[in-house]
């Protein structure tokens, strides 16, 4: 009988519990999960300074997210009559309903924030050069699709603060030159947030966009792993190529099991959240009664911001050149100094705008979200 | 493995177990609050009123008081739509207070009172605090601004086309400063104007013409004595107070024959309807003569005792130039809103209220002393009683105008009421319209003649029209003889002596009486009373009929062959203005008498049969 499940074990699991770093390496390279990552990597990647694991937390979100999104959606009616009520049911009804919604909300808002500190960290140790280049914009993208992701799910409590957020950004949206006000119309299904935009940011959220989202994770994996890891500098131990080589050690288990811990640390903190912090929900959506300000979600604050100084110069041309920059970025910027350093010699300049373009973002969204009151007055005390 | 002892140290067991160990006690203690949630729901779903309410977790088989039950029964109505709350909520706090995603608490009586008010509609409604607030709404004239579903456009503010051929600029300068000081029971309200606005809308007032004024008859002169037995014999003051007594239709005449001139009052007096035309006064038939003597009589009588006119102090010269800026002043006061100017009204220039009832009194600006209002019929009511409580520092003023004669009372009726307003319908099965239906009244020379007389000013007909005659006349058909109305219009005789309001005497001429009569016949009639036949009783059957007479206590209200009182109308003569089928109904059936004074009596057919022939057969008193 042991004998017999043990096959099965063996089956399923076909190296075994990993006795030497044969094994080891072994198991990394047969399993279809656990070779997304190389066999044996430098010692200087295992240390937090060099990912802030918030590669890695951007991951767990998603799939934190998957798991409780799709738990919602087994409660969730996409039409604005009853989906404000299914987060009434969620509150009061259904099992651990509040805990889902609630870790859902905040592990999106995370995201968010996880995937854009990634994004900085890649910029500053450059890991944006080389062979890099097209693996960088795929990480733009994705920071872009996690931006939709969350944008799209705001709606879908449909309450006051969902549906104005939306008006606003998607008003936002109609500010584009020559093509707008068409493509508002393409995102909403109308003239203005409706029945129609409810179903289309549904099922861009339950579907096509986390389809996307994954699709282009794995492929920004595979490069991770076919580019050499993490980037280090050349002149940590074992960064360079050659001879230094024998420094590797395997991924299993120092890896694989500091990926678990944090893993694990990431879902402690999502329950206490989710268990602690209320997501909001605001009186159910009423066209008739527009809160004075009305804000879009907090990431478009920034350009919720600019927007007001000029809607096409901030709300379409800044964000747009700011995309755009980061795509063009690995191919105008291809000099190899200072790879792997966070604050070389060599990239004074660069980081300095970075740092500078940061600020502007971070004091936008700040000013956004604080100290906007009614009529999008400056109000010195938080609001 | 133990070649990278160093990189897979202790630390990362403990911090594997720490984080393990957290996630399994986080979600244990979640599951731990999860289960506080109550196991099983009751619900009562209501979908046509979106309802969705869970109060009967706590609240089991909820009753009402005494009769609301049977008419509105939970299965049918659910909860929250008349108490409010939130239905969803399974814990008492969310379902009885207000929170950030809930703002509808539970409801204050108010409150209820005014969710009773949207189903109920009308201000019939049997819900008496609606109700009253509807009336209000009617009697202040707040739809001369305000849009109000239900609330028609007031009609008795005085047209103003020619207002300087009838009074004086300091009458008109006082007015508008205080009405209250002219005349304690004004309607108008105060706008709390300033001399400089006053002086603009005198001078505005002064550029609008009015029909001429008929020239006063050179060859004839008035006579103040005479005047006086004209406005006695016409019953003026079943409508206008005459030194302090009178009704309140028609404007306090105290001071007219100061405040009047003598040719409008002429005018006023034999072609009403020309000078005036949405007057509720009704064209009299006045002789020149008789007008001139009346005229006269004011200018000797009505007057302040001082003998100077209260309105004194204003007098001075109009200002003309200021016409251009007193005309957009009376647009932007909304003055046209319930004065016709050229037949026309203005716009009604405040918010329309149709849609009161779904704001939130927490969206609301608090008084400017930082009062908040507990709920949205009490913030009506103070905007109501003192429209410039919220007025914020630095803000515009408020523009309403001060309403008088309101209590705290009315003012809370009059939020309730508006409360009631909400955007989204209930189905339209649950509604009930308390308002009379439409009333249709003929056209043509019937109709003319209706209007001519102001008929439904003072009576009334399916629940439309005054109430100074008290007795609608629906069914008066089927009460009156035709003859008997003939001779009645043209010359109204007093039915009933306990009540002070008489008839005025229009001058009918007998065309038109014989015009009015054969309509009320023959449009206001009763199912129930049959026509009968003036019976030709036996004199067995009239002494039956005297005795029961006497024995039921009629003597106690009505006159009859000299005995009687005359609290009721006296009989004798009565079958010349009574129809015999009439007689015998109301006496087997008392709820057919109008007001209901026969209440309690209730004979059977053949006793009022009897009685019916004693009465009818008694006759009319001799002519002096």
């Amino acid at each position: 009988m042991g004998k017999w499940l043990q096959g099965i074990w063996k089956s399923v699991w076909r190296i075994g519990w990993p006795q030497d770093e044969r094994s080891a390496v072994k198991a990394m390279l047969s399993s279809l999960v656990l070779h997304v990552h190389a066999p044996k990597i430098r010692p200087e990647s295992l240390k937090f300074r060099a990912s802030w694991a918030a590669g890695l937390i951007s991951l767990v979100l998603a799939l934190q997210l998957t798991a409780t999104g799709i738990y919602l959606m087994f409660y969730y009616i996409p039409h604005p009559d009853a989906a404000w009520r299914t987060m009434k049911d969620l509150a009061f009804v259904v099992p651990l309903g509040t805990l889902t919604r609630n870790a859902h909300r905040w592990a999106a808002h995370a995201m968010v924030a996880m995937v854009t500190l990634h994004m900085v960290r890649v910029y500053l140790v450059s890991g944006y050069k080389g062979a890099r280049q097209a693996n960088w914009v795929a990480g733009v993208g994705l920071w872009f699709l996690t931006l939709a992701l969350s944008f799209t799910g705001y709606l879908l409590p449909w309450d006051q603060l969902a549906y104005w957020a939306v008006t606003v950004g998607s008003n936002m949206a109609a500010a584009v030159p020559f093509v707008g006000d068409d493509f508002r119309q393409l995102i909403l299904g109308d003239r203005s947030v409706g029945e129609s935009a409810l179903l289309r940011f549904y099922v861009l959220h339950c579907v096509a966009l986390p389809a996307i989202l994954f699709l282009v994770v794995g492929f920004h994996l595979f490069r991770v792993r076919k580019d050499g890891g993490l980037v280090v500098s050349e002149n940590a131990p074992g960064g360079g190529r050659g001879e230094e080589g024998h420094k590797l050690v395997p991924a299993w288990p120092h890896l694989v099991y500091r990926e678990l811990i944090v893993a694990l640390a990431a879902t402690a903190v999502l329950l206490a959240l989710a268990l602690w912090l209320q997501a909001p929900l605001e009186p159910e959506a009423d066209p008739s009664r527009t809160p004075n300000p009305a804000k879009a979600p907090w990431y478009f604050l920034g350009v919720q911001e600019l927007a007001h100084y000029s809607a096409f110069w901030g709300g379409v041309f800044v964000p747009a050149a700011t995309v755009l920059g980061l795509c063009l970025l690995p191919y105008m910027d291809t000099h190899a100094l200072g790879v792997g350093q966070y604050l070389p010699k060599e990239r004074r300049i660069a980081q300095a705008l970075f740092g500078l373009l940061l600020l502007f973002m971070a004091v936008t969204t700040v000013i956004g979200t604080l100290f906007r009151g009614p009529g999008w007055a400056l109000m010195w005390w938080p609001q | 493995m133990s070649s990278n002892s160093a990189l897979q140290s202790d630390r990362l067991h403990w911090a594997f177990a720490l984080t393990a160990l957290a996630c399994a006690l986080l979600f244990g203690y979640a599951v731990v609050v999860d289960a506080g949630r109550p196991a099983q729901v009751q619900q009562r779903l209501v979908p046509a009123l979106g309802a969705v309410d869970r109060c009967e977790l706590c609240h089991e088989n909820p009753k009402h008081h005494a009769g609301l039950d049977d008419a509105h029964p939970p299965e049918r109505f659910g909860c929250t739509v008349c108490h409010g709350g939130q239905g969803f909520a399974t814990r008492k706090e969310a379902a009885h207070l207000v929170s950030m995603d809930w703002e509808r608490p539970l409801f204050s009586p108010a409150e209820q009172a005014a969710a009773c008010g949207r189903c109920h509609l009308g201000a019939q409604a049997p819900v008496p605090q609606v109700a009253k607030g509807r009336q209000l709404l009617a009697d202040k004239g707040c739809a001369g601004c305000h849009a109000i579903p239900g609330v028609p456009r007031p009609d008795f503010a005085p047209e103003l086309d020619g207002l300087r051929d009838a009074v004086s600029p300091g009458f008109v300068r006082a007015w508008l400063a205080d009405p209250g000081k002219l005349q304690a029971s004004h309607r108008m309200p105060t706008f709390r104007l300033n001399s400089e606005e006053i002086e603009a809308l005198v001078a505005y007032l002064w550029s609008v013409p009015g029909p001429a004024l008929a020239p006063l008859p050179a060859d004839l002169t008035g006579d103040g004595e005479r005047g006086k037995k004209a406005v006695a014999t016409r019953r003026c003051a079943t409508c206008h107070k005459i030194d302090g007594r009178g009704g309140d239709v028609g404007p306090d005449l105290a001071l007219a024959g100061m405040k009047l001139q003598p040719a409008w009052i002429f005018t006023l007096l034999v072609d009403t309807h020309r000078l005036r035309p949405h007057t509720r006064m009704p064209g009299f038939r006045l002789a020149p003569q008789e007008a001139l003597d009346i005229a006269t009589y004011a200018g000797e009588e009505w007057l302040a005792d001082s003998g100077e006119p209260p309105w004194k102090a204003y007098e001075a010269p109009v200002e003309p130039t200021k016409a251009v800026q007193g005309k957009k002043l009376f647009a932007d006061l909304g003055c046209a809103g319930c004065h016709r100017v050229a037949g026309q009204l203005g716009a009604q220039i405040a918010p329309a209220l149709d849609r009161l009832g779904d704001r939130h009194v927490v969206d609301l600006p608090h008084t400017a002393t930082g009062e908040a209002l507990p709920d949205l019929p009490s913030w009506v009511a103070r905007k109501v009683q003192l429209p410039t409580a919220f007025d914020q520092k630095g803000g515009a003023p408020a523009r309403m105008p001060t309403l008088p004669g309101l209590t705290a009372a009315d003012a809370l009726a009059v939020g309730t009421a508006l409360a009631s307003l909400r955007a989204v319908p209930l189905p339209a099965t649950l509604l009930r319209d308390h308002d009379p239906p439409e009333l249709r009244l003929p056209a043509g020379q019937t109709g003319r003649l209706i209007d001519r007389f102001r008929c439904l000013v003072c009576h009334s007909i399916g629940g439309h029209g005054g109430d100074v005659a008290r007795i609608a006349l629906d069914g008066a058909g089927a009460r009156l003889n035709r003859a008997w109305l003939e001779d009645f219009l043209q010359s109204p005789v007093t039915v009933r002596m306990d009540q002070a309001e008489r008839m005025p005497i229009l001058g009918m001429t007998a065309a038109e009486a014989q015009q009015l009569a054969a309509w009320l016949q023959g449009a206001l009639g009763d199912d129930r009373v049959p026509l009968a036949e003036p019976a030709t009783a036996s004199a067995e059957a009239m002494s039956h009929g005297a005795n029961l007479y006497a024995q039921l206590g009629c003597p106690t209200c009505h006159m009859a062959a000299g005995a009687g009182t005359m609290k009721g109308p006296t009989l004798d003569g009565s079958a010349r203005r009574l129809q015999p089928g009439y007689v015998q109904t109301l006496l087997s059936q008392p709820a057919l008498v109008p007001a209901n004074r026969h209440a309690g009596i209730q004979l059977s057919a053949e006793q009022a049969a009897a009685v019916a022939a004693y009465v009818l057969g008694l006759p009319a008193p001799q002519a002096p």
